[in-house]
């Protein structure tokens, strides 16, 4: 038990980030076509947020919500596309495109249905939201507080 | 000790990797992974009766690492039950070892893959592996696949292998084909987008048993449409098992052998505002394992009850609340075949939809406000199927389109409203109907449960904030009342605190009980916690009470048993 637990935390000590690109995977998106996450998404300067959720996590969607509301002003302001990838199952994949619909989203959505891009980015739990810029990833957030666009929106603006 | 050392050879060749991945840009190498570690320290709880396991610190650990260099892509992972598993944790998940490898060649047009991968045929009826570490699966396929595309409108793919079981393999060979046609695509349909796909699905097991009434290959077929006009959808699936033995109790019998279907319809209207979605389903006999007959632990346990060696996905298609009331009474896909003689229980499938409605009131209308008001409505009602059932010799014969005794329902409301930029609530109403006795083929219970839960959050400073949610359930039976109440401090994006308790009271301890043995007592089931947070790094440290029962992901449940102790979890990718 010492001894694995010595092992992890000298593996934590030597791991620097090294995943400096995102993994580039085929998902579908709300229009059944085929989008590659990393190769579709490489326009120069443009700041590409992708926002890992789920319909079911209540922080996520809380966290979409929010940033819908200002989605417009910060586009105005900073060259920026948001892209929400629902790591949704078949249980709740369904329930996706109605949702994103009703609550009047303008995110670019892909469905991770079996998890493939969230694996390769080795997420244990959403929200998590990886920002990318010039094919590289830039800045990493594995958690949501409440109200705390604009200190993410401060963030963007300074990347 | 060897195992260490292998571990410990493998970090120290990553750290020095990842220490030049500076310069892995010019090489185009990249290293990348992820750690988790989850640790419970169970501790002795005198007014509730439970003694720590033998082995009271325990814990599950995952090291993924990956390399790539241009279209090559090969990883290894590695997994640590040391001393011991959590509890209730498949057996074979037992000390350090790697689990699974592979080597993965990827281009535009075809992506080939040996060693163990994951994959999923249209909704994954006939196919899905994968991995969910807090349940303990990981069901995997040890063998090739190769995914062809060879234009935007068509992809075919191809897998043959075993599936993983603890950190081994089991003896049942897997084979795989799924092709998915884009029509619209190939037509260049501007207006409306039509896709259609075919999977089959082949297990081929030995079986020792004389004269088997069952072939040894038993196949599968599946067959999709999918079509989207403006706001409208419709999408539609037909899965055939061909004839095979059906576990009778808990092992295969030579004289009930029958076919499996399933029938998944889902269809909607959605547009900027409004979303209205329906799925109706109908599963007979879907319970398609790579071995037939479950690993047997002990006499009351066996592989079943940790998903081991499961080759397809039968989500309960129920809305998956975060109330944690509402996931007390939690509804699981009635996918097998099951025919107790004793207590007469006799189902072979379930037949039921759920329907889902998303609503804005626009800002400044009357029940919009200034900020705008969302609701969400979702009801669902799933059934045994309607036929003769033969209680012995087991037997049955079902009508395609009729339901039988209801299983469960659940019918909700949820209501969110912005009252200012710092003031936000909802409020769920749900209401649950649960029957014991048919789903887990047990006690002769029904629980009609009513939950109200409303939530508020408020922004403290632009950082600060603070979330209070309580709840409430009035149940007819079983356990009865239940109070919760949370409280969530968020100080920044790095650290938050919580607190939780859930209060059970004024139930009868000599009524009929589900969990018949723990907890009879009015009981608080009190935790709290804290996370930190920061990049891909999370920490997260907790102490309380767990409840024993079922805890699911995604309509997959793992039982837990009552427990009292301290938590602590690490995530990181890399």
């Amino acid at each position: 038990m010492k001894k694995s637990l010595l092992i992890l935390f000298t593996l934590l000590n030597f791991i620097v980030y090294s995943q400096n690109q995102l993994p580039n995977v085929k998902l579908k998106n709300l229009k059944g076509e085929l989008v590659n996450s990393n190769l579709d998404f490489q326009k120069k300067d443009v700041i590409y947020v992708y926002s890992f959720w789920a319909t079911w996590c209540a922080p996520c969607v809380q966290e979409l919500d929010a940033i819908s509301e200002v989605y417009g002003d910060w586009k105005q302001k900073i060259n920026i596309e948001i892209i929400a990838v629902s790591v949704d199952d078949s249980r709740t994949e369904k329930r996706v495109k109605p949702m994103v619909n009703g609550k009047g989203w303008e995110y670019t959505v892909l469905l991770d249905t079996n998890q493939e891009f969230k694996r390769s980015l080795s997420i244990a739990n959403v929200p998590y939201t990886v920002v990318v810029k010039n094919n590289i990833i830039v800045y990493v957030q594995n958690s949501h507080s409440p109200g705390g666009e604009s200190e993410f929106f401060d963030k963007l603006k300074s990347l | 000790m060897k195992k260490y050392v292998l571990l410990l050879a493998i970090c120290s060749s990553i750290s020095i990797y990842s220490q030049s991945s500076t310069k892995a840009e010019k090489t185009k190498g990249r290293l990348f992974g992820g750690l988790e570690s989850n640790s419970q320290w169970y501790l002795n709880d005198v007014e509730r009766e439970i003694n720590h396991p033998d082995q009271p610190i325990r814990s599950n650990n995952y090291l993924l690492i990956n390399y790539n260099y241009g279209k090559w892509t090969a990883g290894i992972q590695g997994e640590s039950y040391a001393p011991k598993s959590l509890l209730n944790f498949n057996p074979k998940y037992e000390k350090t070892n790697l689990s699974t490898y592979y080597l993965n060649y990827k281009s535009d047009k075809i992506d080939v893959t040996a060693g163990y991968f994951y994959e999923q045929f249209g909704s994954g009826l006939l196919l899905r592996s994968w991995e969910d570490r807090s349940l303990g699966i990981n069901n995997s396929i040890r063998g090739g696949k190769i995914v062809l595309r060879p234009t935007e409108n068509l992809s075919l793919t191809g897998l043959y292998g075993n599936q993983r079981t603890g950190f081994d393999v089991g003896k049942g060979i897997i084979y795989g084909f799924n092709s998915d046609i884009n029509l619209s695509g190939i037509f260049e349909m501007e207006k409306s987008d039509i896709s259609v796909g075919f999977s089959y699905v082949g297990r081929e097991e030995k079986t020792t048993m004389e004269n088997p009434n069952f072939k040894e290959l038993t196949n599968s077929f599946s067959g999709r449409f999918n079509f989207s006009h403006q706001a409208f959808y419709f999408n539609s699936e037909y899965n055939y098992k061909s004839e095979d033995a059906i576990l009778y109790p808990i092992t295969i019998s030579n004289t009930f052998v029958k076919p499996g279907s399933a029938l998944l319809t889902n269809f909607g209207y959605t547009k900027k505002g409004v979303g209205l979605d329906v799925t109706l389903r109908r599963i007979e006999n879907m319970n398609f394992l790579s071995e037939r007959n479950p690993e047997v632990f002990s006499p009351e346990q066996t592989s079943l009850a940790f998903n081991d060696r499961m080759m397809n996905f039968v989500p309960s298609l129920t809305k998956q609340h975060h109330s944690n009331l509402a996931n007390i009474y939690v509804f699981q896909a009635q996918k097998s075949v099951s025919i107790v003689s004793d207590n007469g229980i006799a189902k072979a499938g379930e037949i039921g939809g759920q329907i889902d409605f998303f609503y804005e009131f626009k800002k400044g209308s009357s029940l919009g406000g200034k900020y705008g008001t969302k609701i969400a409505v979702n009801a669902s009602n799933w059934f045994n199927l309607k036929g003769d059932y033969t209680l012995f010799p087991p037997d049955y014969n079902t009508d395609f389109f009729a339901s039988g005794k209801k299983y469960f329902s659940d019918y909700n409301l949820e209501i969110t409203k912005k009252f200012n930029p710092d003031l936000q609530g909802s409020v769920v109403i749900i209401n649950q109907y649960y029957d014991h006795q048919l789903i887990a083929a047990s006690l002769n219970i029904q629980v009609n449960s009513f939950i109200i839960a409303p939530e508020i959050s408020y922004k403290i400073t632009p950082t600060k904030s603070i979330k209070i949610a309580v709840e409430h359930m009035w149940a007819n039976s079983d356990r009865k009342n239940w109070a919760a109440l949370m409280v969530e401090y968020t100080n920044n994006i790095n650290w938050s605190f919580y607190v939780s308790d859930m209060y059970n009271y004024g139930f009868d301890k000599n009524s009929n009980l589900i969990d018949d043995v723990s907890d009879h007592f009015k009981i608080h089931f009190y935790n709290l916690g804290t996370a930190y947070t920061k990049g891909s790094t999370r920490i997260a440290l907790s102490y309380g009470r767990q409840r024993g029962g079922l805890v699911c992901a995604g309509g997959i449940c793992r039982f837990v048993p009552p427990s009292s102790g301290i938590g602590l979890s690490l995530t990181k990718s890399f």
